[in-house]
Formats: C-alpha cells, structure tokens, sequence
C-alpha cells in the first residue's frame, strides 16, 4: 500500500518517525524523499533534521520548545497536504562518479559472477542509481539498483579497513566508501572524488533521492 | 594552553554535539552525559554546550599553561590539583604551571574537565567534538596523547570564586539502577512474551560498549523479525539484533539501522546509563512520552537552577 494512512510514532524524546507503508518499493521510497525535501524546503517550525529511509522518515526537533503531541500533529498534517500532490517538486541532482576499475575484489567479483572484469565493469557503469538512504558512516549513501546479474552477497569476512573512495559493491546496491571505515562489500575501483567533508557546508555529496552514475576512467 | 602531562587511556574534546546534520549521516556524538557537559560549564562561567574535556579509563595528568579556572564534574574521581584534592563540580583555580591529576575515577564512566573560555578546536558542522569512527573533530579527530596540547579559548563571562558548588539534589542521581524508557518504533511487532523479558529481566552492562552503544547481557529477547529495512535511530534507542542481545545505541551510533527498536531510553535518563560500567545491573521500566518529555523538562529546570545559581555566585 503506497497511499497507506502516514503513522506517526515516537523516537525517544527527540524524534518521530512517521511509518508510510511496511513494503519496501521505490515509488514508497520516491514519496518519502519527496516529503523529506518539501518538509526542509517548507522551513516547518521545529523541524531540527529530516532522515529519510525506505518505509519511514524522522523528524528531529527540540521537546523543549515543542511537545510530541503538538509535533505529531503538525507533521502528519504536513504529509496529508504533500500527498494532495501530483508531482512533489524534487530537486534532485544528478551525479557523475569518475572511477578507475582497478579494485582489489574485480577479479574476484569477475569469477563469482562468471563474467569477463571488462563486462563486470560495463555493467556497473550502465545504470543510473538512485541514493535510497544516507548512514552507516557519514556520506555513505546506499545506491540502487544494481545489475542483477552483479549481485553477490558482502564478503563473509569485513575488512579492518577499506580506504575512503574505494567503490564498491554488495547485494543489490552498490556504495562509495567516505572515510576509511571497517567494510565488508567488494571493492570494484576507487574515485577521487570526495564523498563527505565535514568542513563543507553540505558535508554529503550526495542527498538522499538524488541520482547517480560512473565512468570509467584509466 | 594546557599541555597532557600523562594521557590517560581515553581523553577527548566534546561538547553538546552535531545535532544537525544526521541527514548526511553524521551521528550527533558530543558529551556522553550531556547533564555533566552543562554543569561542568555552568561551574566554570561557560555556556552549556562549551568544549571540555572527556576523560575516561583510568588516570593520568594535565598541566595548565597559564592561570585557570576549571571544574570537574560527572564521574567521581581521586583528582588533586599540586597535592591538594580537587572536590567534584567545585569551581577550582589553578596558577600557571600546576598539574592536574587524576588518581582513579572510583564510580561513574566518564569524568568531565571544564576550562574558563572552552577549549578553541575547530568548529566542525556546528560542533567541536571528536568523532572518533570518522576521525574528524576535536583534537585531529583523535583521543588526546602525551604531550599534545590543547589552547583555551577566550573567557566569554568570569566564573564563580573558587570553592563555589552546586546543590547535590539538583544533580541526577547516578546510582538508580531503573531507566525509563519509552516504546521504541517496532515495539508493537515484538510478542507477548520479548516484551515481557525486557520489561522484568535485569541487564548487565557487557564490555563490548562504548560511545557507538553499550551492549546488554541478560535474557535473550527473541526476534522473529529479523533485519528490517533500515531507518533512522537515536542515542538511547534500544535495537535487538537477531542473537536477541540487546544494544543501546549511544552518542556516536550511525544515524541509521535495520536491528528492530523496541525501546528509547528517556532523554533524561541517558547520562545515568552513560555513567554505568561494564557489569553493573539496570532494569527498564516503561513510561509514555508524555511522561518522559516532563522528566526531561525537570532535567533542563534542575540544570536551569545550576546556571542561574552559578550566576549569582560571588565572584572573586
């Protein structure tokens, strides 16, 4: 059910997640997005910070300033108005990773598949992924869908560390390293490109419900 | 300035927090027991998110390199400042040149050292903590070693004449082994009978725990529901992973995960756990939101008193 009632529950003293459906679906995870973006764009009173996720998302706010009750209401109210929505007005972005293919698991990646490295890599760079959900570390972004053809479950052994900018695969979604993190997913290439900055402003590059590609480069 | 004379095993700068930036999943971090955060300042004539100094382990030693007033707060601990002892959340004047030093922390987790001005690290995402998983924050993103030096920053009012302490009534009382905890998202799709063992069984603080979670043993809470798609948590967020363990996330916890939640430790409860050992005991119990956002009003009405009561204090 994707125009299921929103639900509104507490998290804490701090927090409400308000529950949109209990499937996981990318049109579920699309309306999530959207009503994320519109509640940070709207300037809604109180709202400190937005988490979006597949089923539901979280609202951060002050309970000094503003009750669960108070709060509860004036957000389920925003998601009705959202939903009257045809068109929620996105502004997503689209990226383009450049990555040089020369991972420590493409061989191994190549084998598990029974696919040439060449075409593990063709593969991996002839979709364009959506952001489904910032977290893990910060500016790890879980990308979807992978090729199905290039689904293999995380390496039963996590590595200690795996460099930041490693990119990588695992299931059905694939993932750029930010920092030099503990990781388990195999390491197709590595970008250059810097995924989290703490000193930026937006310290993600990347926004949940945005889009992203990758290019190859030597 | 003040220079580390003797590291001890943990020692990091932290303040109230990143409490904006989760949706680029950066985990609010800050003082563990934020209530010790804002008394250990109010002692010292700060702010009550002002940087200080977060000690944990065991001992070690820290010289002022000019004259300061600082104050200890949170974990009870065997400190002296040049030989004399240095009494809990007491507003303390060290000269140039003496040491700090802190024997043992007898009860409580984490000990809190608050400086007159805070200490001037980077502003990070609106925070001076140290986040030590992502490596950024504070002190180079790192705990503090011997011989590295931290520079105050500049006094923003006076503080209290030495020896000024706050009432004991209006600290929170450390000992209580009950926390109060709220439902947590998923506690609906949790049975009869896991509620039942979490709400009447006894946790014991296990050593796998630190500023990400603490980790509880006691009776297993079964979960037939397994991994859920992942959605947001908060510190106190109590998650059961499928060895029916229960976790409670804490300050530097990812800001995401799919471990189903069948609890939140109350706000105003959360620096009482975040004081407790590995192996001390604490039982839940269940209270609404209604209930919990009221204690957490009283909580910032008691730190309230502090502030106002370190205002009126004397100055020297």
């Amino acid at each position: 059910m994707i125009h299921s009632q929103p639900q509104a529950l507490p998290l804490g003293d701090s927090a409400i997640t308000i529950k949109f459906g209990s499937e996981r679906s990318p049109e579920l995870l699309r309306r999530i997005h959207g009503i994320a973006r519109s509640l940070v764009d709207a300037r809604v009173p109180n709202v400190d910070d937005v988490v979006a996720a597949y089923l539901a998302l979280t609202v951060f706010y002050d309970p000094l300033e503003v009750s669960y009750q108070q709060m509860a209401a004036r957000l389920l109210a925003f998601c009705e108005q959202a939903a009257d929505l045809t068109a929620p007005r996105v502004r997503s972005r689209n990226h383009v990773i450049p990555v040089r293919y020369n991972g420590i698991d493409l061989d191994s990646v190549a084998k598990a598949t029974g696919l040439e490295p060449e075409e593990v890599v063709a593969r991996h760079v002839s979709r364009s992924y959506s952001v489904d959900l910032l977290g893990f570390v910060p500016g790890w972004a879980y990308l979807s869908e992978l090729d199905p053809s290039l689904q293999i479950p995380r390496r039963p052994q996590p590595r200690p560390r795996v460099a930041a900018g490693s990119v990588a695969i695992a299931s059905a979604q694939t993932g750029i390293y930010p920092l030099d993190t503990p990781g388990g997913w195999h390491i197709l290439g590595t970008t250059d490109t810097v995924m989290f900055d703490p000193a930026r402003d937006q310290p993600s590059l990347f926004t949940a419900g945005d889009t992203v590609r990758f290019e190859a480069i030597e | 300035m003040i220079t580390i004379d003797k590291a001890p095993p943990y020692l990091t700068v932290q303040d109230a927090g990143r409490k904006k930036s989760r949706s680029a999943g950066v985990p609010p971090g800050g003082a563990m027991d934020s209530f010790a955060l804002c008394v250990a300042n109010a002692l010292v004539g700060n702010a009550p998110d002002m940087a200080v100094l977060e000690w944990a382990l065991g001992g070690g030693s820290i010289r002022f390199e000019r004259d300061c007033v600082f104050a200890l707060a949170g974990a009870n601990a065997l400190a002296a400042l040049s030989g004399s002892d240095v009494a809990p959340c007491t507003t303390t004047y060290a000269r140039a040149g003496e040491i700090l030093s802190v024997q043992k922390i007898v009860d409580g987790r984490f000990l809190y050292v608050a400086c007159n001005g805070g200490f001037d690290v980077p502003l990070l995402l609106g925070s001076r903590s140290t986040y030590l998983p992502g490596r950024f924050g504070g002190a180079r993103g790192q705990t503090l070693k011997t011989g590295d030096s931290l520079v105050l920053g500049a006094a923003v009012s006076a503080a209290p004449a030495a020896g000024f302490h706050c009432a004991p009534d209006l600290m929170p009382r450390y000992d209580g082994g009950i926390l109060h905890v709220t439902r947590g998202t998923h506690y609906e799709m949790f049975d009869d009978a896991s509620r039942r063992t979490f709400a009447e069984s006894s946790y014991r603080i296990s050593t796998a725990s630190d500023r990400t979670g603490y980790k509880l043993e006691g009776p297993a809470i079964a979960n037939s529901l397994g991994t859920l798609p992942s959605e947001a948590g908060c510190p106190g967020t109590i998650q059961v992973p499928a060895d029916g363990a229960p976790i409670c996330l804490m300050a530097d916890a990812p800001t995401v995960g799919g471990y189903p939640k069948i609890a939140v430790v109350s706000e105003a409860d959360l620096p009482i756990l975040a004081q407790r050992r590995p192996g001390d005991s604490i039982r839940f119990e269940l209270i609404t939101i209604e209930q919990s956002q009221r204690a957490l009003k009283r909580r910032a009405s008691d730190l309230n008193a502090v502030i106002h009561s370190a205002n009126r204090a004397p100055r020297d």
